[in-house]
């Protein structure tokens, strides 16, 4: 069974604004590793951020899990965000704070107030968070404040971050635009890594259309809110690019 | 243009300094040039005996500048919330109380406050507090009141993307980034309030102020010298704390 | 209609290794903790020397308020619409106005030699000129204000020398770090050229900080002018008189009154300078 289907959703930035999605539907599989691709300005950014409803659609359905996202009130939709996991391009840590307060802020949506106002995690939390900082490779670097890292260790921490919320899904706003070819293709390996090894699912958008062919098996393509491709990434080809980005031939 | 405001102002020098010092100044009695060297003379030499009764006003001095700030920290709480557009409840009502509010602190000098609350409390260093609070009240809101509208709102993105509450966003997002800044303003508002504490006394609002004031009157010029190093020594103090805890807290 | 939420097996290696990790690192935690008890140690025993009644805090409100419904209120208004005042209020802004000029051009020259990259001398002229500036800045200016009364008599003089001390200091430490903030490329291309320290520092350097002292000079002028509102107090001329007098005699509301006007006037400074700042950044 799917665990995310989109159906016709189409979103605005603001009412009078245009329209930048324009009917979207497609559905991700528990398994895939799947990619938005397409020009700047096609709406991929948005199209993730309606997804957990960072951004609000103006109609269309989105279902996660069975569950009709559209139809959450405030409070049933932050329980349902904390079971979504987020990585974004600029990283969006709290940089003043420890690497492994970042981490364990990913346990956020199951803690209550008072233990988010003394920042008491619990041990089975503190040991995950340990757990997962070894597996990015970061346990020297624990206490550090998160300003002190490179670029590509904050998107570590923004990794294990995601990944201690325990989600059912990852989304990734081009979480590699902001880093060097080298650290990108280490940073999507080590997502595919432990997608796998979790089982959870990830939906992408990705501006490299070669790191897209190379960790993800599955390809929309957008062009001006359109969707212009649906398909395994073995059946993407060169026509298939060119009608996606219209202007730029790759 | 250039040149036309340019007129103006040396127009505006020349009829100040005719109003001023030709008009109003009673040249007679200032005499001639050596005679101002042997008024300048009287303020050379140090009181030693003074020293000992000076200890007292000192510690009163840092103090009031200490609590004063304080109490300005405390009370301009409600006018930072009410001040910064992106979190003020109310705008069209709230955020122009909050700058009323602003300017009309920083618009009335220390002396007349203190001469308000000398009326309102007597005389006293309580009086001197109350000054030192409703005179430091307006920047440390207006900076604070910057510093939140200014926020970063990618760590307030990742937060609610997890399922944080309004609160959590609060704690993790935004208070990380607002407090190091506010305390700095506060230390900064802290090292100039110990100058105007200094000079409170002169209106009875407790300090070295009335010491300075009796040395004046009965004409101990080396009195007076001496009072005003003891400020300095005061006021170096505070250059020292503040150059060096504020360097702590980037 | 929202279904049960699917748990997610969690099959992060398990492996039953336990890891060490203490929010409290020894010894800075300590030391941060014993500082904040340390302040707050100082602030309990200055409320108790002082003899601080904090219960009197919120019903001083109350008292504050009653002081001024009844007795400040209204503003002797007639009073301060007399021409002996008018004129004490543009005496003023006059006094002001030549007190900070004196003080920014003088504190141009702090500025240049209290810079640590172009002072002429950074052995003699830096050390000096740091001093001058600290020190101006440190002597309040209604300590200023007295001792030059002291020495030339009242009047509209000792205001201005007191004003512009106080500018020498607020705007020469201000100069001097911004100095100390330019590009030093174009400072050693005059120099390379054999320019002399002057010729460095106006080709050089003045261009660079030109529309940033605009800044600076504005802001003074706010500063001291809420000064000179005041400095009358002591006998330095301008309204300060007025008030000093009225308050003497206790007379709250025409005292009511002189508040008004001082806050009128900063406000209407206030605005003159947004203004002449926004045509600054503009014409950048």
């Amino acid at each position: 069974m799917a665990i995310l289907e989109v159906e016709n959703l189409r979103a605005k930035y603001s009412a009078r604004g245009p329209e930048i999605l324009k009917g979207i539907s497609f559905e991700v599989e528990d398994n895939d590793f799947f990619a938005i691709i397409g020009p700047s300005g096609a709406g991929k950014s948005t199209l993730i951020r309606c997804i957990n409803r960072l951004i609000e659609p103006t109609s269309g359905d989105i279902r996660l899990d069975g569950t009709d996202m559209l139809s959450l009130d405030t409070r049933a939709l932050r329980r349902k965000r904390r079971h979504i996991g987020m990585i974004f391009q600029e990283f969006n840590l709290i940089n003043r704070m420890s690497v492994m307060d970042n981490v364990l802020s990913g346990r956020l949506g199951y803690v209550g107030a008072i233990r988010s106002i003394f920042r008491v995690f619990t041990n089975r939390d503190i040991q995950r968070a340990l757990e997962l900082l070894e597996r990015v490779g970061l346990q020297d670097h624990i206490d550090k404040r998160a300003d002190q890292l490179s670029g590509g260790q904050r998107q570590r921490v923004g990794i294990a971050r995601a990944l201690m919320q325990e989600p059912n899904l990852l989304l990734l706003d081009e979480p590699t635009s902001a880093l060097d070819p080298k650290i990108s293709r280490e940073v999507m390996e080590l997502i595919r890594t432990m997608a796998n090894e979790l089982k959870v699912p990830v939906l992408c958008n990705i501006h490299d259309v070669q790191l897209a062919k190379e960790f993800c098996n599955k390809i929309i393509g957008l062009q001006d809110g359109y969707k212009m491709f649906d398909g395994p990434t073995e059946t993407l080809d060169q026509s298939s690019l060119e009608e996606i980005y219209a202007m730029e031939v790759l | 243009m250039q040149f036309g405001i340019f007129a103006v102002l040396i127009g505006l020098v020349l009829w100040s300094v005719q109003a001023t010092v030709i008009d109003d100044t009673d040249w007679q009695r200032i005499g001639t040039l050596a005679d101002i060297g042997e008024s300048v003379a009287h303020f050379i030499g140090v009181d030693f005996a003074l020293i000992p009764s000076l200890l007292g006003p000192t510690i009163e001095t840092f103090m009031i500048a200490c609590i004063g700030t304080l109490l300005g920290l405390v009370f301009c709480v409600p006018m930072i919330w009410f001040g910064a557009l992106n979190v003020t409840p109310f705008k069209p009502v709230t955020y122009p109380i909050a700058r009323v509010a602003m300017t009309l602190s920083r618009s009335i000098h220390e002396i007349v406050w203190a001469l308000i609350f000398v009326s309102a409390v007597g005389l006293g260093a309580f009086a001197g507090i109350l000054a030192i609070a409703a005179r430091s009240l307006g920047f440390i809101a207006k900076m604070s009141a910057e510093a939140i509208e200014n926020i970063d709102h990618k760590p307030v993105e990742a937060i609610r993307a997890m399922g944080g509450s309004n609160l959590q966003v609060m704690i993790y997002a935004i208070l990380p980034q607002v407090l190091p800044v506010i305390l700095g303003i506060v230390i900064f508002e802290w090292e100039i309030n110990i100058r105007r504490s200094s000079v409170l006394g002169l209106v009875g609002a407790g300090g070295l102020g009335l010491v300075f004031f009796r040395q004046m009157n009965t004409f101990n010029y080396p009195g007076v010298t001496t009072v005003i190093i003891a400020i300095l020594m005061l006021i170096l103090i505070g250059e020292v704390v503040s150059h060096y805890s504020r360097k702590a807290l980037i | 209609m929202t279904m049960p939420e699917k748990a997610r097996p969690d099959t992060l290696r398990g492996d039953d290794v336990h890891r060490e990790w203490s929010r409290f690192k020894y010894p800075q935690t300590l030391i941060n903790y014993g500082v904040l008890f340390g302040i707050l140690l100082f602030f309990s025993y200055s409320i108790h020397y002082l003899n601080i009644p904090l219960e009197r805090i919120l019903g001083m409100f109350g008292r504050l308020g009653d002081v001024l419904a009844n007795r400040y209120y209204p503003p002797d208004l007639d009073y301060i619409a007399d021409t002996d005042y008018l004129d004490s209020v543009i005496e003023t802004v006059q006094m002001a106005y030549l007190g900070t000029l004196f003080g920014l051009t003088l504190a141009i020259f702090l500025g240049w030699f209290a810079a640590y990259n172009v002072s002429p001398s950074r052995k003699y002229i830096y050390p000096v000129a740091r001093l001058v500036a600290m020190g101006c800045r440190s002597v309040h200016e209604m300590i200023w204000a007295i001792l030059f009364v002291t020495i030339l008599g009242f009047g509209l003089l000792p205001g201005v020398l007191a004003l512009t001390m106080f500018s020498i200091g607020f705007a020469g430490k201000l100069f001097a770090e911004e100095v100390e903030s330019i590009d030093m490329g174009e400072v050693e291309a005059i120099r390379a050229m054999g320019g002399t320290n002057l010729q460095v520092f106006v080709f050089g350097v003045f261009p660079q900080v030109r529309v940033a002292f605009t800044g600076i000079a504005i802001y003074t002028w706010d500063v001291a002018f809420r000064a000179a509102t005041v400095v009358g107090f002591v006998g330095a001329g301008g309204m300060g008189w007025y008030l000093k007098r009225n308050i003497m005699q206790i007379e709250t509301e025409r005292t009511a009154a002189i508040l008004l006007s001082i806050v009128v006037l900063v406000v209407i400074s206030e605005l003159i300078s947004a203004w002449a700042r926004s045509r600054v950044s503009k014409a950048q």
